[in-house]
């Protein structure tokens, strides 16, 4: 079963061992290089905290289940700051060609909710797969360049 | 279908690196060898409005493409200091900029004043031709072969130059490949 960053947004991120919610999903992280979700931000602004893909333990349709409220930390690296601020969020930004050309914007990513995958992303509604993405920044995210 | 842009519109283009999907810096200028008949790299300013000269330059070699839209380079370390540089592109002689030079055909005829270079888009800057004010007073495109000579003030160019003298970029792409295959060249 795949899941979607777009329908994602907004789902109830929920400590496992005492039932309370957490907050709010507002961001997936991927890296690019693993094609994976590596970490989740939970609330936006300055309370926003950062979740490690490990601590989630069901990535269900309804709620996230997250081993515990102290799963959830605050920013660590300035990667994660961009992360909790938006600005590494995919869904939206901006796609380059490594040859330079604009493709359009991300209008959402297709992941596995069982091992945080990445599997296609959806740039202008075409379907491109995620092993063609080589780097998402806060500028844009790149992309081998599709054959003309 | 060779897509082309002139080198005005490669100016101030955002310099994006794919590892990391950052504007590191913008293109400020495009330096040109006329004798390569090429790119030789890109001079480059901070992000932002008026933010101001970048000091590092970006040597072709680095560039991974000028593209439509944007540079791509590998990452920022593709920015060298101007020392470290290859000569014509860190420290690019004076006298080398062909903008206003004539173009005479080797028969002798002009076919105007150079405005800009043109450039294939996807490449790290091999220039196909040269943007010109034509003597008749409009904007014409010629494509470029090899050079026969330049002297800073005019260059010379193989007489069938004048037969493919196009109104715009899309026929000066079509051209190309057809005055290539008329003088042999690949």
């Amino acid at each position: 079963m795949s899941d979607r960053f777009a329908s994602a947004f907004g789902r109830r991120v929920v400590s496992r061992t005492s039932a309370e919610e957490l907050g709010k999903l507002a961001h997936l992280v991927v890296d690019t290089k693993r094609l994976r979700v590596t970490s989740l931000v939970v609330g936006k602004g300055r309370k926003a905290l950062v979740v490690d893909w490990e601590e989630v333990s069901g990535f269900g349709p309804d709620a996230v289940m997250v081993t515990g409220e102290s799963a959830l930390h605050p920013p660590r690296d300035d990667r994660e700051r961009a992360a909790a601020d938006g600005k590494l969020e995919m869904v939206d930004m901006r796609v380059l060609s490594d040859l330079g050309n604009d493709l359009g914007a991300i209008n959402d990513v297709v992941f596995d909710p069982a091992t945080g995958v990445i599997e296609t992303l959806a740039v202008d509604d075409r379907e491109v797969p995620a092993a063609s993405l080589l780097g998402v920044g806060s500028f844009a995210a790149i992309v081998r360049a599709p054959a003309e | 279908m060779r897509l082309l842009v002139t080198g005005s519109a490669i100016r101030g283009l955002p310099v994006v690196t794919i590892s990391g999907g950052e504007d590191v810096a913008e293109v400020r200028d495009v330096i040109y060898s006329p004798e390569a008949g090429r790119v030789v790299g890109l001079t480059l300013n901070k992000r932002g409005f008026l933010a101001g000269r970048r000091r590092e330059v970006l040597p072709a070699e680095t560039i991974r493409a000028i593209g439509r839209d944007a540079v791509m380079v590998d990452d920022e370390g593709s920015l060298i200091q101007p020392e470290d540089a290859p000569a014509d592109v860190g420290a690019p002689p004076s006298g080398r900029d062909v903008t206003g030079d004539e173009v005479l055909t080797e028969g002798g005829t002009s076919l105007g004043q150079v405005r800009d270079v043109v450039v294939l888009v996807g490449t790290n800057g091999q220039v196909v031709g040269y943007e010109i004010d034509t003597t008749s007073g409009g904007t014409g495109y010629i494509p470029l072969s090899t050079q026969l000579a330049v002297s800073g003030r005019a260059l010379v160019v193989p007489e069938a130059t004048k037969d493919f003298v196009e109104d715009d970029l899309v026929g000066l792409g079509a051209a190309v490949d057809e005055f290539r295959s008329r003088l042999g060249i690949q």
